[in-house]
């Protein structure tokens, strides 16, 4: 028992089993929670933020941040509906094609230039946004394909749809790539050390552009689908992914200190979320405290992976140690006193 | 005379004006073990990187099988079956045993999950018995000795056929160093060759077959360790020991400046007690991994789990913050210049004067005149040139960096103690003797200094107080008079028991 | 140079003498390239470019000197000073009827306590400064949104207008500016927390190694972060006559490219206000030059994140 909740991707499901547990005895056997309704809204909320979350994680992974994120979803989604016209998948394909380019220029420039991924990414974020908010001139653009419109988000087997299917395929395809080849052990590596990585012969500066360009696909993937959903692309509304996505791909067991967590886990991580703001949704709360929930624990998860934070609790605990000691004992032998 | 598996002839090769080696040949036998000695600047980290394709050499040949080869990268070599153990190990601590062993190997593919793989794998480590270690173990939860040997089975399913070990018992345990050595042994046994780059001159007799010694760049002998006992193995490591570099001794002030009693880092450091008076300057003596750097940064408040009594100048200091040592008259001059003592980017002048802002300062605003004479004084007290006061301090070459953070130190008070760890680690021989000299000059000035080394010639030449630590624990201390390299050696290398087990050598 | 270098293909070839002229000679390049635009445009030079120039600035300006001093302090960005801007308005707005000063000091004491414990997690635990930020803008954006209601806020009386008039001619929001970049640089650069902040921005380590207490000087830059995001707030506030949380949307990003811009090195120790400031003249003249031109404001949008990842990439010239 104690080893599963050691493991950080099975810590995510553990989570959403309590949230279950709790909903339901908030629900009270009103069956306002328990439904189909709600798995499906769950899972279309995993179709519009998993492969974002799974995309950050893997830039995490390898010990970097991918702030574009959210201005590719918005940019791709804008390429997907102007060419998708006549064969939709053609629209996500030049979608997705577009993500891994701009994946491969931000890791080069990285590797090439020796910079931070916070600053180049950056930077991407706000040219992509920019791109896209120049290319729907502030307006929506519609998406003339109803049809498609429909397939995308038509509910299947009660509880799924094609997009959340793809992201689900896409989830499975990171995870057995991740387990199960060499390259994903090596994305692993790049993360985990990136020094010894590089002299036990990895080839890492091939490693940190391919995540980028995995993390810009997934981004297209999801932006363009989504703007399928929606029959529109709209430049603005996109750009906050960000904060559910890394506070899913934390939760999912993903650290910021490089080398773990596994999309698994991170499905976990998004599902909670959904799961949450699911239920919330439906006992009546306002969406408002879905922001505050997700904000607190990010800010718990924070301190929790602070870098000092060990030696600042060994201080407070030493600090009432002393207090302790002081008060109970005031006649002890100041000369036997240790710091 | 069997066939050299390795060789290099007349290598050569310099950074700048250092010449780090100057026409060294050696030949290795598959089968031997070859212990490589020297002390610090002696070459040997050259020699290996050149083996393993980091550097190029300036001239001279590296040959494999007595054919030359050109070794561009560390991929070249790995594929001439040449590797490298290094002293920070290169495992990533995320990934398991097996991933571990075979990372970065070219001969892995896609699908890397294959159990010939993993039973090559658990054969390596079968073969160096350590078979205990489990494949699908976090490399994180490994002792250091396992770690150890989870690097040396990477180079077997590397097919290595020479092994490169730099100091690879540096942080083992006594049975972890046997174990190390049965595996190495067997590695032999298998017809591989191994380079044993070591400081312990008891292991070079335990377990190898002949030592190669170098000495400033040069090659001082190979040589068989059946005729040559291990007084004269040190000489011919040391030289004679230049008397110009280490300025007189001065004479101490009588109270102690700093005391400490039972200073115990968990796992570290061990009781350690001691007691420097006023102009005197004290060595604790100890290898890397013998918790020496550890007792001055705790000394300095970087340890936050340090504990122990500590006195300056008579009153107790509560030891695990920087800022109350700095306070109480503590100074801290750091090895690592790059990555605790310089400011790289701001300006010489900034560096020098950044820790004494509030003495010129009024309301919190500072007195810019006030500042940069002071910063001409300390520059000129320490021998930096006044016009480069504002450059960047990164432009500044390394043994004037060092120069600057002792500038920060001087001048403080009469009552000052300055602690420093391996204050000339790649500095050159002029900047060093330099510094030496400033630390005398702090000396007259009335600080106590105290200086963690690793390094016999700067221990013996500078410390009027050596005090010798091996593995956390003190093991004796001398006054100048009574110092010599080899009580050094032999107290920081392996106190209490000074040959090995005989089974074990071959 | 280093051993690195030599083993290590793509490093610039370049001395660092050689590369700190290049940086300098392109950055003069883009300055004539920027001004000889502007002198054949026409139009540029009237009152009424120039006023809109201006006023836009200084928000954005006021919210970029703070985020300057997180910059400088190593800790890249804050994701939560739109945000700060937006609630430190609705503070503003409900506390007039304390009288202007009282909501004045009411509006710095929140902006304030807002960053300051973001500030002090950052800096005694150093934890990571961009999900730090990231969890308060989600936290501060769910209070705010429950407590308001998702409606503005809207003054009673007329306290705030002392704030919408001008000042010796000038704008209000442009004398509080100039006001900010000028008391910001002169901390920067003359006081002894100001000195502080360079060395702890440019090597935590060594700070704490020579015992300058990083931490606190890291609480420091964030609460001065506050401060100025709080006087952006009031401002607009006062402006729009009402406090909205819609009105800080953005200016995370807008603040940050104004810094980059400038010259401020994301990775810290490097940088100034006046540089912000500049940085913030520079984007502003883009846009007006691009508007003048005929360009919408998207296009100048998609220009200034052009020109920040330009920005960012000449950022290798600089590290050694």
């Amino acid at each position: 028992m104690r080893l599963l909740i050691a493991n950080r991707s099975v810590r995510p499901y553990l989570l959403l089993l309590a949230i279950i547990v709790a909903l339901w005895t908030l629900d009270q056997g009103r069956g306002r929670f328990f439904t189909a309704a709600t798995a499906f809204s769950v899972l279309q909320q995993l179709a519009t933020i998993g492969p974002i979350a799974l995309g950050l994680g893997l830039s995490m992974i390898i010990r970097e941040f991918d702030l574009s994120v959210g201005g590719m979803m918005s940019l791709a989604g804008c390429i997907a509906v102007l060419t998708g016209g006549r064969y939709p998948e053609l629209g996500v394909a030049f979608a997705v094609l577009f993500g891994f380019a701009w994946g491969i220029f931000q890791g080069a420039v990285m590797v090439w230039l020796r910079l931070g991924s916070i600053g180049v990414t950056l930077g991407g974020l706000l040219t992509l946004g920019g791109l896209a908010y120049v290319v729907t001139g502030n307006l929506s653009i519609s998406y003339p394909r109803m049809d498609v419109a429909m397939a995308v988000n038509h509910p299947l087997l009660q509880i799924f749809s094609p997009r959340s299917l793809i992201t689900l395929a896409a989830f499975l395809v990171a995870a057995f790539f991740l387990a199960r080849t060499r390259v994903g052990r090596d994305i692993y590596a790049t993360g985990s050390d990136r020094r010894a990585a590089m002299v036990a012969g990895v080839r890492t500066n091939l490693i940190i552009p391919g995540v980028f360009a995995c993390s810009g696909m997934l981004a297209a993937l999801c932006g363009s689908l989504l703007s399928y959903g929606l029959a529109a692309a709209s430049g603005v509304a996109l750009t906050d992914a960000l904060v559910p996505a890394t506070a899913a791909a934390i939760i999912g067991g993903v650290s910021l200190t490089g080398g773990k967590g596994t999309p698994i886990g991170i499905v976990g991580g998004v599902l909670v979320l959904g799961l949450l703001s699911a239920g919330l949704e439906a006992i009546g709360t306002p969406p408002a405290v879905q922001d505050v929930v997700t904000g607190g624990v990010l800010f718990l998860v924070a301190i929790a992976d602070a870098i000092d934070l060990d030696s600042r609790l060994f201080a407070i605990r030493r600090f009432w140690a002393e207090v302790f000691r002081r008060t109970a004992g005031p006649g002890q032998n100041i000369a036997s006193r240790i710091n | 005379m069997k066939a050299s598996v390795l060789g290099v002839r007349n290598i050569s090769k310099s950074f700048g004006p250092i010449a780090a080696l100057k026409k060294v040949s050696l030949d290795i036998e598959p089968g031997e073990i070859r212990g490589i000695c020297g002390e610090n600047g002696a070459g040997k980290s050259t020699l290996v990187n050149i083996l393993t394709g980091v550097y190029r050499p300036d001239e001279g040949t590296v040959l494999v099988d007595g054919a030359p080869v050109n070794i561009a990268t560390p991929r070249q070599a790995q594929e001439l079956g040449v590797a490298l153990v290094a002293q920070e190990l290169s495992l990533c601590p995320d990934l398991s045993v097996e991933d571990n062993i075979w990372l970065g190997s070219i001969r892995v593919p896609f699908l890397h999950k294959k159990p010939e793989l993993r039973k090559r794998a658990a054969d390596a480590l079968a073969l160096l018995g350590a078979e205990h270690i489990r494949l699908d173990a976090r490399v994180a939860t490994l002792s250091m000795g396992e770690r150890q040997l989870v690097e040396i089975a990477r180079l077997l399913t590397r097919d290595a056929r020479v092994l490169i070990l730099d100091e690879p018992t540096a942080t083992l345990t006594d049975i972890e160093i046997e174990r190390i050595f049965a595996a190495l042994l067997a590695v032999k046994r298998e017809g591989r060759s191994i380079l044993y780059i070591t400081h312990r001159l008891a292991e070079v007799y335990a377990i190898c077959d002949k030592v190669t010694v170098l000495r400033n760049g040069e090659l001082v002998t190979t040589t068989g360790l059946a005729g040559v006992d291990r007084a004269a193995l040190i000489s011919l490591m040391l030289g004679r020991p230049s008397d110009e570099m280490y300025p007189e001794e001065t004479r101490a002030e009588g109270a102690p400046a700093l005391v400490v009693k039972g200073l115990t880092l968990p796992g570290r450091v061990e009781n350690f007690d001691m007691s420097v008076r006023r102009g005197e300057i004290l060595c604790i003596a100890g290898q890397v991994g013998s918790g020496a750097a550890e007792i001055i940064a705790a000394l300095a408040g970087l340890v936050h789990d340090a504990s122990g009594q500590v006195t300056v100048n008579g009153r107790a200091l509560k030891i695990g913050s920087p800022a109350r040592a700095a306070q109480r008259g503590i100074m801290f001059v750091s090895g690592d210049r790059a990555a605790e003592g310089v400011f790289r980017r701001l300006s010489v002048l900034h560096n020098l004067v950044a820790t004494r802002l509030g003495d010129h300062s009024l309301l919190g605003f500072l007195r810019g005149g006030a500042l940069r004479t002071a910063a001409e004084r300390l520059a000129k007290h320490v021998g930096i040139d006044r016009r480069r006061l504002r450059a960047p301090a990164e432009q500044l070459s390394g043994g004037n960096q060092q120069k600057l953070a002792f500038g920060r130190c001087v001048e403080r008070q009469a009552d000052g103690v300055l602690l420093m760890s391996e204050p000339t680690r790649g500095i050159d021989v002029g900047a060093r003797a330099e510094i030496y000299r400033l630390m005398r000059t702090f000396c007259e000035e009335g600080y106590a200094l105290v200086l963690a080394s690793s390094d016999l010639e700067e221990i013996v030449g500078v410390g009027d107080v050596v005090i010798t630590l091996y593995r956390g624990r003190r093991v004796g201390q001398y006054r100048r008079s009574e110092v010599t390299m080899h009580r050094i050696v032999a107290d920081i290398t392996h106190p209490v028991n000074d040959e090995y087990p005989a089974e074990l050598a071959s | 140079m280093s051993e690195q270098a030599l083993s290590d293909p793509w490093r610039l070839p370049l001395p660092h003498s050689t590369r700190g002229r290049a940086l300098v000679g392109i950055r003069l390049v883009a300055v004539l390239a920027l001004v000889a635009v502007a002198v054949t445009t026409p139009g540029f030079f009237t009152t009424v470019s120039l006023f809109s120039l201006l006023n836009t600035m200084s928000f954005v300006g006021c919210v970029a000197v703070g985020m300057t001093f997180i910059t400088l302090s190593g800790n890249v960005m804050s994701f939560a000073l739109g945000v700060t801007l937006s609630t430190s308005g609705i503070i503003f707005i409900a506390a007039l009827p304390l009288g202007l000063v009282g909501a004045m000091l009411a509006a710095f004491a929140f902006g304030a306590a807002l960053t300051g414990i973001q500030g002090f997690v950052i800096g005694y635990f150093r934890a990571n400064p961009i999900i730090v930020s990231m969890a308060a803008l989600a936290l501060i954006t769910g209070c705010a949104t429950l407590i308001t209601q998702g409606h503005g806020v809207y003054p009673q009386g007329s306290a705030a207008a002392a704030l919408q008039g001008r000042v010796f001619g000038v704008p209000m929001p442009l004398f509080a500016f100039i006001v900010t970049v000028a008391v910001a640089q002169i901390v920067l650069s003359f006081t002894w927390f100001g000195r502080n902040l360079y060395m702890v921005g440019s090597n935590w380590r060594a700070a704490l190694a020579a015992g300058l207490e990083p931490a606190r000087i890291v609480l420091g830059a964030y609460i001065a972060a506050g401060l100025c995001t709080a006087l952006a707030g009031m401002l607009m506030a006062a402006r729009y006559s009402s406090g909205d949380l819609e009105l800080g949307i953005g200016y995370d990003y807008h603040a940050i490219s104004a810094v980059l811009v400038g010259g401020t090195a994301i990775s810290g120790g490097e940088g100034s206000a006046i540089r912000s400031m500049v940085g913030a003249f520079i984007i502003a003249v883009c846009q007006v030059l691009l508007l003048l031109h005929g360009f919408s404001t998207q296009v100048q949008y998609l220009a200034i994140g052009i020109i920040v990842l330009f920005v960012i990439m000449l950022q290798t010239l600089v590290d050694a």
